[in-house]
């Protein structure tokens, strides 16, 4: 503090996996940071998938230990559904099942991001909940603008600081207004989809029957096909110790084009017997929404700024592919996000040049060789409306015809099976698009 | 518009919740000094599609009762998701985030 101004080293805008990291290395350190969350608590206003936790062990090796996790995935399943016919690939393995748990958890955020920002404040930061960044402040002109604190919502006074860390998630409003100011802009303008999700209670044992665990493990099922309308998306369901959490992703602008409500989709997903046969018998305890930027890598802005970095969903850190992975990859920027403070700290030295060492790093790291690895994508997921209504209903359906009971002979009854799974597809577009399909998985 | 009366067999009756059902299972702190979204009505009024009275999860936007040219927002409902300010592309949204501590406060998330 000089002349009556608030000023520390770095403020971190947003408590989700990204900020709260960042805020937790930089704090490690000795950094001076407050982290700052508009909900009443971190993770008020967070919707989760799966939490890939490689970064989280790094970075609280004990997690396991005391975070407040659902249940280690050991069982996935990817389903295909048609209406009357379906088809699943379920795998997993022994190693899973025992620690370290392939380091796959269900977790609910409000639950873990409240976790998490009390380790943050037990490193030494402090976390400022109910509190509104509504801009950045600057100064200079131009090329040299730099950002030097940020402005908060019911407050004359602006708060100071030598990097400002923009953890504010997808939604992303002060970070638009950022990158205006300061340019940078991404090429490709981001894409979004949206997620939905229903939380449903359920007895331990139910779960563990109705999904074949042992005790304390759990199950990740995905699927495509029917029930998703020929929309760019599909289901998931994950199971909590008591409960389970039913969704779906679908692209905004293939529901739009669609003319689907979301809630519309939710119910008719529940109404196809292989996914509401698991809610049976249980009680909605919640009902959750968030979008999710799943442009990849072209639709990247610039992520270092003199005075500002740019971390997690507010950058655009969404492996979209079939893994769809996006906390981990938050969690990792975060992480190297604190270090190039660090660094800058050590030179004294906040410029965008300084704070490059972070894009550096990222780009060293899984994080931006995943978005490279897969940065088709976006092309990817424009044929899923021509693909996801026919394929999977056509593997189902082989799988069932090769096995319908009959007393044709078999010779007969597999060229049949086979003549009528590629009926009326048109080849050369086919694959093509399978071609293109490809980018999903890399 | 709903995808419900395409489907050969309705949701069974334990497990389809109508959205205000739904709703009522989530947390809000509701600031009733304060609406965190409005619309600009001369942007609406220009609007055909007005994708928002459908893409909303928590049907937020409506038609306006009195004239159809216009949007209603329910912004005590708002899951604060992103969906409209994605959806519509006129910039008829004005979206603000809600005030410190208040909105949708999830339970589990």
């Amino acid at each position: 503090m000089e002349d009556g101004r608030v000023k520390t080293d770095v403020i971190v805008v947003g408590g989700g996996p990204a900020g709260l990291m960042a805020a937790h290395r930089l704090a490690q350190e000795g950094l001076e940071v407050i982290l700052m969350e508009r909900g009443a608590y971190a993770g008020s206003k967070n919707v989760s998938g799966l939490l890939y936790a490689t970064v989280l062990s790094e970075a609280i090796p004990d997690f396991e230990q005391r975070a407040p996790l659902e249940r280690p995935v050991t069982r996935r399943s990817f389903g295909f559904l048609d209406d009357e016919v379906f088809s699943y690939l379920t795998f997993g393995s022994r190693d899973w099942a025992s620690p370290p748990f392939n380091r796959t958890w269900v977790v609910y955020r409000a639950h873990f991001d409240r976790w998490l920002a009390k380790e943050v404040e037990e490193a030494g930061a402090t976390v400022l909940e109910e509190t509104v960044v509504d801009d950045l402040l600057y100064d200079g002109e131009g090329e040299n603008r730099r950002v030097i604190g940020v402005r908060i919502r019911g407050e004359e006074e602006p708060f100071f600081a030598d990097t400002v860390i923009l953890a504010e998630g997808a939604l992303g409003i002060v970070t638009r207004k950022a990158l205006e100011t300061l340019g940078g802009m991404s090429q490709t303008p981001q894409v979004y989809g949206i997620g939905v999700k229903e939380i449903w209670g359920l007895p331990s044992g139910v779960i563990e029957d109705r999904f074949h665990l042992e005790s304390g493990q759990g199950a990740a099922l995905e699927w495509i096909g029917s029930p998703f309308k020929g929309l760019v998306g599909g289901g998931f369901l994950y199971t909590g110790k008591e409960s389970l959490a039913l969704g779906f992703i679908a692209k905004v602008d293939s529901l739009i084009a669609a003319g689907i409500a979301p809630y519309d989709l939710m119910e008719s997903i529940k109404a196809h017997p292989e996914i509401g046969r698991y809610l049976a018998g249980g009680e909605l305890l919640e009902y959750s929404a968030h979008i999710l930027p799943e442009g990849g890598l072209r639709a990247l802005p610039k992520l270092s700024h003199h005075g500002l970095l740019i971390v997690g969903d507010a950058a655009g850190f969404v492996n979209a592919s079939f893994y769809h992975e996006g906390a981990n990859l938050a969690m990792a920027s975060g992480r190297m996000a604190a270090e190039a403070v660090i660094q800058a700290k050590l030179i004294g030295d906040f410029s965008r040049g300084a704070l490059s060492l972070y894009e550096r790093m990222l780009s060293n790291s899984f994080v931006m060789e995943d978005l490279r690895h897969f940065r088709r994508v976006p092309e990817a997921q424009k044929v899923f409306p021509r693909l996801m209504d026919v394929l999977p209903a056509r593997f189902c359906r082989l799988l069932v015809d090769l096995y319908q009971q009959s007393t044709e002979p078999k010779r007969v009854q597999q060229r049949e099976a086979f003549r009528k799974m590629m009926e009326g597809i048109p080849k050369l577009r086919t694959i093509k698009d399978l071609w293109k399909l490809k980018g999903m998985i890399g | 518009m709903s995808s419900q009366s395409k489907d050969k067999q309705g949701p069974p009756p334990s497990l389809y919740l109508p959205l205000e059902e739904k709703l009522y299972r989530v947390r809000y702190e509701i600031d009733s000094d304060h609406a965190h979204i409005r619309v600009d009505p001369e942007v609406c009024g220009q609007c055909r599609e007005k994708v928002c009275t459908f893409i909303c999860p928590a049907r937020v936007y409506t038609q306006d009762p009195e004239d159809s040219n216009l949007v209603q927002v329910h912004y005590e409902n708002c899951l604060e998701c992103g969906t409209c300010r994605v959806a519509c592309t006129r910039g008829g949204v004005i979206w603000s985030y809600p005030n410190g501590g208040q909105g949708v406060k999830y339970r589990f998330g």
